[in-house]
């Protein structure tokens, strides 16, 4: 018999590989990798910052709600100063190095709350945010995960082709009559989102590289956009659930697997051109 | 009627003038030529119209309208090159993509209306049978006439296009130019088309606006490109001459400006 905990593992891994896969040649098309980067560092903070709070409200379930808040203030920051004329790179680098000291503060903010409160399990927690903890999610995390998941899924899939004709034009699309601003800021919202939601099973170490490389060796491979999302899709998944149980036989961390996986095919990839 | 109306017209960059002061005005059905050295304002100018800068001082009207009400009636075409083509679209995708933005959000299809008008437009620039070609492997001059098509599908009045002949080789630049004569002789649009290339344009264009930031010289080509006047704006070694009947401004890197007098 399967044990349960596998079985949320794999359930996780498909909700991941579906919104990843989707999500990882717009992030490519997009030229959102930097944005994405700092998206997900100010997971980090958010985390932090949700574990002092848990801490304090003994309430550990606030680390995922906290952590998605403040990914969200982060990226409307970053669109609000994209907006009053900074390139996205510009934009990205003031928010990140601003969020980046956040993040040291509140660490010793943590450590000093966690000196008062020493029987509770905070140090696993902080490192399954890093490296991902597949296999320690719980039935709670796991439905965090598909409720939020299928929402993003439903905005992915409904605004996908405005999102390619932001990526194409943006400033076509403001001049026929659409809102540039608006698509941005919820795909900016939704990387935010999706990472989140995801962080804790993918790891903040890897989850750049998970949310970047599917999309890169689609388009590597293809230049029509059903097979981009088909590959970036069945790749992910499929390192995803390869990853879970080379793990579950090996006792390595499978974001770790995963990410190796996907690095080795771009490799392979690229030296092939 | 005046299809655009400036007066006063001054746009800055932070404290620094893009355009100071621009008086001039483009009739309904014109093709005005906006020419003027790198850095003139010519680009300003035209995003200035199409109300992608909302702050200038003076007067700006379009069709009687501030910019901002009257986007419904105008077309911007982009300089090619500053699209990303690492977004594999096709050519109707990216044509759809001019009629599909006005008065609703979500587009998980396209409409079969605007598919089929996509087509229809393709084929007016020429480009029947290339609909599902992807926008990025078609050459300089298809690629512009694409984006020609995608700005006739809002079935505009007024059309800016920035640069339209800049990278294309000569026959590209004569396929394009065919284009635009075509929408103007078909559609009566008025157009203001900012050049460095107004060697071929020059076949299409009513009036010459030539500015520095400031209004340097408005008119019909053969009263504003005088050999004093293309000096001043391209340097020294630019002449402006006439040869069997033909007007050709002459510039340093020896493009040759022409105007024929029979047209």
């Amino acid at each position: 018999m399967i044990p349960e905990y596998i079985i949320r593992a794999i359930l996780a891994s498909i909700t991941v590989s579906v919104l990843l896969g989707l999500l990882s040649p717009i992030i490519n098309m997009k030229g959102l990798a930097f944005l994405t980067h700092a998206t997900f560092h100010s997971l980090l903070f958010g985390a932090v910052l949700g574990m002092v709070f848990g801490l304090i409200l003994e309430n550990l379930s606030l680390v995922m709600v906290v952590a998605l808040i403040v990914t969200i203030i982060v990226v409307v920051l970053i669109a609000e100063l994209e907006k009053k004329g900074f390139s996205s790179d510009s934009a990205v680098g003031i928010v990140a190095s601003f969020v980046a000291g956040l993040t040291v503060l509140s660490f010793g903010v943590l450590y000093k709350v966690m000196a008062t409160r020493p029987y509770f399990p905070l140090s696993e927690d902080i490192v399954s945010y890093l490296t991902g903890e597949i296999f320690l999610i719980t039935l709670n995390d796991l439905l965090t995960l598909v409720i939020g998941g299928m929402v993003a899924f439903f905005i992915m899939l409904l605004l996908y082709r405005d999102f390619l004709y932001l990526s194409f034009d943006p400033e076509g699309l403001e001049s026929y009559g659409g809102n540039s601003r608006a698509y941005l800021m919820i795909l900016y919202v939704l990387v935010g989102g999706v990472g989140a939601l995801i962080v804790k099973t993918v790891g903040l170490i890897t989850l750049q590289v998970v949310a970047v490389l599917p999309g890169a060796i689609a388009l590597m491979m293809s230049s029509d956009i059903r097979k981009i999302l088909g590959v970036s899709l069945f790749l992910t998944l499929g390192v995803e659930l390869s990853s879970v149980v080379l793990a579950y036989f090996t006792s390595i961390p499978p974001s770790g697997l995963a990410t190796i996986m996907l690095g080795v095919i771009y490799g392979a990839l690229l030296f092939r051109r | 009627m005046n299809a655009v109306e400036a007066e006063n017209l001054t746009v800055l960059y932070g404290e620094q003038p893009a355009l100071e002061g621009l008086t001039f005005n483009v009739e309904e059905g014109e093709t005005m030529l906006l020419l003027g050295p790198n850095g003139a304002g010519k680009t300003t100018l035209l995003r200035t119209i199409a109300a992608f800068h909302g702050e200038y001082s003076g007067k700006l009207l379009v069709f009687g309208e501030p910019p901002y009400k009257a986007r419904d009636i105008i077309s911007y075409v982009p300089q090619s090159h500053s699209l990303n083509e690492r977004v594999p679209l096709t050519a109707i995708e990216v044509v759809a993509m001019g009629s599909i933005y006005r008065g609703s959000f979500l587009h998980f299809r396209i409409p079969t209306s605007a598919m089929n008008k996509a087509k229809e437009v393709l084929g007016f620039v020429g480009l029947a049978g290339r609909e599902n070609r992807l926008f990025r492997e078609l050459s300089g001059g298809q690629k512009q006439r694409v984006l020609l098509a995608r700005a006739l599908m809002s079935d505009p009045r007024l059309l800016l296009l920035d640069e339209p002949l800049s990278a294309l080789d000569p026959s590209a630049r004569v396929e394009v130019t065919a284009v635009l004569s075509k929408i103007k002789r078909e559609r009566g649009l008025t157009m203001i088309i900012t050049t460095h290339d107004i060697n071929p344009l020059l076949e299409i264009g009513d009036r010459v606006m030539l500015i520095n930031k400031r209004l340097i010289e408005f008119g019909k080509p053969e009263e504003v490109l005088r050999d004093d006047v293309v000096k001043s704006v391209y340097g020294p070694l630019a002449r402006a001459v006439k040869v069997e009947g033909k007007l050709f401004c002459i510039t340093g890197d020896a493009h040759i400006y022409h105007r024929r007098e029979d047209m």
